[in-house]
């Protein structure tokens, strides 16, 4: 008894998890990402032309010592278009993400604490869960037209029910430890439970998630830029590169190898801190 | 059973009504006039009429809705106006291509992950585990737009053993042998998560029952460890594997909608890609309505099987 009291009077601390971030497979993840993530961020530094800038040198070269991933079939240098295409990935990993999940939890949060609110979120999101992405994809994008704020627009709305029910679960299991009761009892609020016993104890399930949802956002730009649904050409992307790569695959086969890179980086490197982060909650 | 059934039923009919709305809503949505964009500008005012009536955009929304919804049931799409071709023809034609690709896909996945599952246990070496649980994780987490590109470089342009994609000239159904050398890249590609999901399912389930008292007295008989997986292990571990493969088969299909359009193999998903990127709505409609009438019988029956396996979830109260 003492026991099971100690283990649920002594929520994990973060550290943890943050420990396991620097060390073997969560670190290795951490640098696959951190890589691509610095490739982007510094891509007007780091390119050596504009992403949209025609050049003189011919098209379709091969890797030469100025284009060392080639030049595409209007001569822009492809380097120089998959450093900027790593920024429309980037912005839908670290913007179109934490939105959908911030959404997400707070319908979550607030639906767990009012019971006619919660039927109606959980209905919602049921019907949400019901249509595989890409069905929702093709949907938005057909009203919507293509573009980066449509890939945004349906990642935010795949998201956003994963997140709440998330956050549901662990509100309704949170709320019936020993030591939140016990808190309950000694006049804590409703807000304070919350605050202060709710989110720390589902932070570590919903780092695991993001890092999940980070990998599948690449996922949803690929896919829906291969099927001309994604982001409008000449802005490049990870997907339309890898679609422009594979039209002139046979000419200058260097050409795709840049982005299939880039896209394996990304996606091992969220699936490595995802289960280094998941190992560490469960201890 | 069927008590269940009827309990579920009214679920997934309703989540079937609702998307057949917001799908007839669709083309109702789109900025501009469907008609116009169809028919280009400057098109004379009777030919638009005319289009606006074969669209069924005439009388009020409810009548619109309900005439679409019964032109569906009854199997008449309409025409495709920008592919060109009877819609229901089109459908028929590219589902038939899909077939041939998702069961190709399947039997490549069905092999490999039986060959997987049983290599892992017979052998139950450290070294060949943790090749096998590295390929399951790479196959479950690379996207096919990236499986399939490589495939292609690999495997058409460095060394050309296959072609890139298409299909043979005649079609994929006039000379069999030329359509599987088109056949196995696609295949393979889209076979890949699959294979890596089953395979996971599969060798979990036969280290379990490898872990129960039967095998142990077998092999105190002194039955080879090879004889008691093939003919007792392998039959026990089966069946939970097989749900798994419920999921699976809803995953090939959607799937192969990337799959077609990276090795340009004419089927549904090449029609859908087409679709929009002609703006063909009629015939967006039509493929979205039948890909989530699709997803629901598939989440039905994958319901239903796990609800026969697993009493608690026939009988009980609450699912979550």
């Amino acid at each position: 008894m003492s026991g099971a009291l100690a283990a649920a009077a002594a929520p994990r601390r973060p550290s943890q998890a943050r420990a396991a971030l620097l060390r073997g497979q969560g670190l290795v993840g951490l640098v696959l990402v951190g890589i691509v993530v610095l490739a982007g961020l510094l891509a007007p530094v780091l390119a050596p032309y504009g992403p949209n800038e025609q050049l003189a040198d011919g098209n379709l070269l091969e890797s030469t010592a100025g284009h060392l991933l080639g030049t595409d079939e209007v001569s822009r240098d492809v380097l120089s278009r998959l450093l900027y295409g790593i920024r429309v990935d980037l912005l839908v990993i670290f913007i179109a993400v934490p939105i959908g999940a911030a959404i997400g939890s707070l319908v979550g949060l607030l639906a767990s604490t009012w019971g006619f609110a919660d039927v109606i979120a959980q209905r919602t999101f049921d019907l949400i869960l019901a249509f595989p992405a890409l069905i929702l994809a093709i949907t938005l994008a057909t009203i919507m037209g293509p573009g980066v704020v449509t890939v945004s627009v349906v990642i935010i709305a795949a998201e956003i029910p994963i997140f709440g029910r998330l956050v549901r679960t662990s509100v309704l299991s949170v709320r019936e430890l020993p030591y939140v009761e016990a808190s309950t009892v000694v006049g804590a609020s409703r807000w304070w439970v919350l605050r202060r016993h709710v989110l720390p104890n589902s932070l570590e399930s919903l780092t695991v998630q993001l890092a999940v949802s980070m990998s599948v956002a690449v996922f949803v730009e690929g896919a829906m830029s291969f099927l001309g649904i994604g982001v409008r050409p000449p802005t490049p992307s990870l997907g339309t590169l890898i679609n422009d790569g594979m039209r002139n695959i046979y000419v200058a086969k260097v050409q795709v190898v840049g982005p299939l890179v880039a896209v394996v980086m990304l996606v091992l490197g969220f699936l490595l801190i995802s289960q280094s982060l998941g190992k560490a909650r469960r201890g | 059973m069927v008590r269940y059934l009827i309990r579920r039923l009214p679920s997934a009919l309703a989540v079937l009504a609702l998307a057949s709305v917001l799908i007839f809503l669709l083309i109702r949505l789109v900025p501009g006039d469907p008609a116009t964009t169809l028919a280009g500008p400057g098109a004379p005012p009777q030919a638009l009429a005319e289009l606006r009536s074969e669209l069924g955009l005439e009388g009020s929304l409810p009548s619109q809705y309900l005439s679409w919804v019964g032109s569906v049931v009854t199997l008449d799409f309409g025409r495709s106006f920008v592919i060109g071709g009877d819609i229901g023809t089109l459908i028929a034609e590219g589902l038939g291509n899909t077939l041939v690709l998702a069961g190709a896909a399947l039997a490549i996945a069905l092999v490999l992950s039986l060959l997987a599952g049983l290599a892992a246990v017979i052998l139950d070496s450290r070294w060949l585990n943790a090749v096998l649980a590295a390929f399951s994780t790479a196959g479950l987490a690379l996207p096919t737009f990236v499986t399939g590109p490589v495939l292609i470089l690999v495997l058409a342009v460095l060394l050309p053993v296959f072609p890139a994609g298409g299909t043979p000239p005649g079609g994929p159904f006039e000379e069999p042998g030329a359509t599987l050398e088109f056949l196995i890249l696609p295949a393979i590609c889209l076979g890949l998560p699959v294979a890596a999901a089953l395979s996971r399912f599969l060798t979990e389930s036969l280290r379990t029952q490898m872990r129960q008292p039967y095998v142990m007295t077998a092999r105190a008989l002194g039955i080879p460890r090879r004889r008691i997986v093939v003919t007792q292990v392998l039959r026990n571990a089966l069946p939970a594997a097989m749900t798994a493969l419920g999921i699976q088969v809803g995953y090939l299909l959607g799937g192969a909608v990337l799959v077609e359009t990276i090795f340009a193999w004419p089927g549904l998903g090449q029609l859908i890609a087409k679709a929009i990127g002609g703006r063909d709505y009629p015939l967006v409609q039509v493929l979205l309505l039948l890909s989530v009438v699709v997803f629901v019988a598939i989440q039905l029956a994958t319901d239903l099987i796990h609800a026969y396996l697993d009493p608690r979830v026939r009988l009980g109260g609450r699912s979550g």
